[in-house]
């Protein structure tokens, strides 16, 4: 098997006395859609941080496409090729959408042109094109979170790490931001890590599925496995999941 | 090696003064999360109003302590009342260009009262004891800035009991944390947010009255205590009482120490450059969390 | 650019260029420094925009730069006899080089703890100034400038002398003025615009796409020296000396601050408006107060004080940001 796009390999993190990831190790192959899970607290969003360089694990190392990106800056690891959305979603206010989606575009080219051009056809892709002149600050929260996926898309990531993208949003946003997900899997091709609750979401949505609870990571597989697996229901699904047809 | 060792003990006199300097940025502003860039200010005005009770009354400023400190105490409170308030919710920017704006009025508005003039505040009670000295085992301690170093910690422990043990306090820390939870329990924010700026006015501007029974008087005089100020917060770490003490004695320690190498020029310029050595390496001071 | 804003730009340019020649007629060639201030003030704050504006960092310092945009040229004219335009050069990229060594290790501070270190730089800076050998510390470095014989020499030497210098330097301030916001308008519609603005808004998320904030915070503060190290060599060959404590003077950097808060911050305009607003209200009070007993108290800067902070409370976007002004605004 080719070596996986993503490699971390037993990532420690501690702030002050509380531990948040403890010993975590898992890889994410170049076409996967992997879905990260787990309950509230259990240390998602600082597995997140460390591998797109926010923080820096204690111990353990992150390993992207062959570099060990431990100790790297948020900005250089974003260059390599790590793309990601936040849990509390942020577009530069002050900005227009297509300004937004630009600064994304010029991280791999130096020419304003190029990146408007990039941009529009961002735009288009996510289907945010005619709100483009709008600010930023002035959108639906469905259309923000559809902004930051698309500025991350524009700095041609080889991995995506949405963070609760589906969170906050409505029924019919879910469905549209799911399709918008499978789309952009489809059509770039690239490696993408979902944190979510909604696990109608997750799992149809992913290849295979990670398990954090309490900082450390309690199973990892397909999707019909972990719903089964009895450490998985204990923790996080509660005892009905499993009856739903 | 005595004179290393004289030089020490006058910085940590000295330290005791600019911990009372620096304590109403340190608790009140750094509890609240506002930008005082007219914090020397205050302070100043604390200066000239011992200075002026002293040249048209007569009053040391052991007695002027008190009607300035209410006089500045309700300073505090209109900047907040009329100008912070506003700027609070919004952009961090605004709150540093309001103080600015504060900062030239009240330095341009006692330029224009007393001019640039340098003065001083002669014959106090600290300064008739300034033959007496103590002498410990071959190093002097000057009595005056002795009363006023433990006068000003006085006052430092008094404020550190009000933010820790009484119900103010506590309420003050409270509205800090989370304000619409403090609105739930009764607690009123706005108000407690006007005493506090009071209450921070006022501590730095009783400062600068101890302050002027050493140094001269002139209203350009704030912003390099201002600065002052924000290094010893800042290597003591923001909202740490106890941080802001040690901070500040080492402050003092190490402008002293400068003088007997350095040009007294540069007895302010070692200082800042270490505030600017703790942003390079220890953001978060030396014993606060960033 | 739509017809209407090019002929507005036009009719300005043509008001400017105009205004000096209809003064000189009069002979009050006070109006006509007044207008080089207004430009020097309106040029500085174009500059400060870069830092403060767009980059959104408050920048107490550029003063720094001003001062060694000073030194720079005149160490050159004194020593190599080297005409201001060629020590402009040479400012530009001395001040460039000092801000960026010593902003980059500063990068990582935010917010105010960035703009109070501003400040100790500054007053690191001044003990400097007063005691440095080589600019002749505080007793000044004067500029040997003999009266140019032809209007050509002059102008490459800034060598005018009694009535006409007014004028000359009025235009050779509405020049730099112009070129500097040739400079601001390509650098807004540039890569470096985009990330100015975008660490403004959002370090860290500027950062999850790319953005080197350290860098492009040092690039942003190195614009702004580039632009105050060309105002201090217009004004050290005004002055025709250089003194430590008249260029390292807080003012300068203040003035423009302000200008530019009360026109607008981040907007390209905004420091002309507030300049030639705030400059004339200065000059006004000085001639009003002439030589009272309230001369020289500072009651201007008490006015600019007021004006900042009713603008942080109730306006904070400036005056370009009112609905009326939305004429004078681009997009």
């Amino acid at each position: 098997m080719a070596s996986p796009l993503l490699r971390v390999d037993r990532c420690t993190k501690q702030f002050g006395g509380l531990t948040a990831n403890h010993d975590v190790s898992l890889e994410i192959a170049s076409d996967e859609i992997v879905g990260l899970i787990g309950p509230n607290g259990a240390g998602k969003t600082t597995l997140f941080n460390c591998i797109s360089g926010h923080y820096h694990p204690d111990e353990g190392r992150i390993v992207f496409d062959g570099h060990d990106v431990s100790r790297a800056r948020p900005d250089r690891i974003c260059h390599r090729g790590v793309a990601r959305t936040w849990q509390i979603v942020r577009a530069f206010g002050r900005m227009t959408v297509l300004d937004n989606v630009i600064c994304g575009a010029l991280t791999r080219t130096n020419r304003l042109a190029r990146a408007e051009a990039k941009a529009l056809a961002m735009l288009e892709f996510t289907g945010l094109r005619g709100k483009e002149g709008e600010m930023a600050a002035a959108l639906t929260l469905a259309d923000k979170k559809r902004l930051e996926i698309t500025r991350a898309l524009a700095t041609e990531p080889r991995l995506l790490l949405l963070d609760e993208a589906m969170s906050g949003l409505t029924p019919a946003e879910t469905s549209a931001a799911v399709e918008l997900v499978r789309r952009v899997h489809a059509a770039m091709h690239l490696a993408i890590c979902v944190v979510e609750h909604v696990m109608e979401v997750v799992m149809p949505l992913s290849h295979r599925v990670v398990v954090l609870d309490h900082g450390e990571k309690i199973a990892d597989g397909a999707p019909e496995v972990i719903v089964r697996d009895p450490q998985v229901i204990a923790a996080y699904l509660g005892e009905h999941h499993g009856q739903r047809p | 090696m005595t004179e290393l060792a004289q030089a020490v003990v006058n910085g940590l006199q000295m330290g005791l003064l600019y911990a009372l300097v620096a304590v109403g940025l340190a608790i009140i502003w750094g509890l609240m999360e506002m930008v005082n860039f007219a914090h020397g200010e205050f302070m100043m005005l604390g200066m000239f109003g011992a200075w002026w009770l002293s040249s048209t009354l007569g009053w040391d400023p052991l007695v002027a302590m008190l009607p300035v400190a209410l006089a500045i105490y309700g300073l505090g409170v209109l900047t907040y009342s009329q100008l912070m308030r506003r700027v609070q919710r919004g952009d961090a920017f605004a709150q540093i260009f309001a103080t600015v704006g504060l900062l030239l009025f009240l330095q341009n508005g006692v330029v224009a009262l007393f001019t640039s003039d340098y003065r001083f505040v002669s014959d106090t009670v600290l300064s008739r004891l300034s033959g007496v000295q103590l002498s410990i085992l071959g190093i002097k301690l000057g009595v005056p800035l002795l009363m006023a170093g433990l006068l000003a910690l006085a006052l430092f422990v008094a404020l550190y009991l009000l933010v820790d043990r009484t119900e103010f306090g506590l309420a003050l820390q409270a509205t800090s944390e989370d304000r619409d939870a403090a609105m739930l329990v009764g607690i009123r924010p706005q108000k407690m947010f006007a005493v506090a700026w009071g209450l921070g006015a006022a501590l730095v501007g009783i400062a600068g009255v101890i302050l002027a029974n050493f140094f001269s008087v002139y209203p350009q005089v704030g912003l390099s205590f201002t600065v002052l100020a924000y290094a010893i917060v800042a290597l003591g770490g923001f909202g740490s009482i106890l941080g802001t003490l040690c901070a500040a004695l080492l402050v003092g320690v190490v402008q002293s120490v400068t003088v007997v190498y350095l040009p007294p020029a540069f007895k302010d310029a070692f200082v800042f450059g270490s505030y600017l050595l703790i942003g390079l390496f220890r953001p978060q001071g030396l014993f606060g969390r960033f | 650019m739509a017809a209407s804003r090019r002929i507005a730009l036009g009719v300005g340019l043509l008001a400017a260029l105009v205004y000096p020649l209809l003064i000189q007629a009069t002979g009050y060639t006070y109006f006509q420094t007044v207008g080089f201030l207004v430009f020097i003030y309106a040029m500085l704050g174009v500059g400060w925009n870069f830092i403060g504006g767009w980059a959104g960092q408050f920048d107490f310092g550029p003063c720094i730069f001003l001062a060694t945009g000073a030194y720079t040229a005149a160490l050159a004219s004194v020593h190599w006899g080297w005409s201001p335009w060629l020590g402009m050069v040479a400012a530009i990229v001395v001040s460039m080089a000092i801000c960026a060594v010593i902003t980059f290790p500063v990068t990582r501070l935010r917010g105010h703890y960035f703009a109070i270190a501003t400040v100790a730089m500054w007053m690191i800076a001044q003990p400097i100034g007063a005691t440095w050998e080589l600019i002749n510390g505080s007793r000044g470095l004067f500029i040997p400038l003999t009266p140019a014989k032809s209007s050509l020499e002059a102008i490459w030497t800034l060598g005018w002398g009694g009535r006409s210098k007014a004028l000359a330097y009025y235009y050779v301030a509405l020049l730099l003025f112009v070129l500097t916001m040739y400079l601001a308008h390509r650098v807004d519609r540039s890569k470096l615009g985009y990330y100015f603005r975008a660490i403004r808004d959002d370090q860290e998320g500027a950062e999850a796409i790319g953005i080197d904030s350290r860098v492009y915070k040092t690039a942003a503060r190195c614009l702004t020296a580039a632009v105050f190290a060309a105002g201090g060599v217009l004004y050290g060959f005004w002055a025709l000396a250089v003194f430590p404590d008249q260029v390292l003077e807080m003012n300068w950097s203040v003035l423009p601050m302000i200008s530019t808060v009360l026109g607008g911050i981040g907007r390209l305009w905004g420091p002309l408006l507030g300049a030639v607003i705030l400059i004339p209200i200065s000059q006004v009070m000085s001639a009003t107060l002439g030589a009272g007993p309230l001369a020289g108290r500072g009651l201007d800067v008490i006015v600019y004080g007021i004006i900042i902070m009713a603008v942080a409370a109730f306006r904070p976007s400036g005056l370009l940001s009112l609905p009326w002004a939305r004429w004078f605004r681009r997009g």
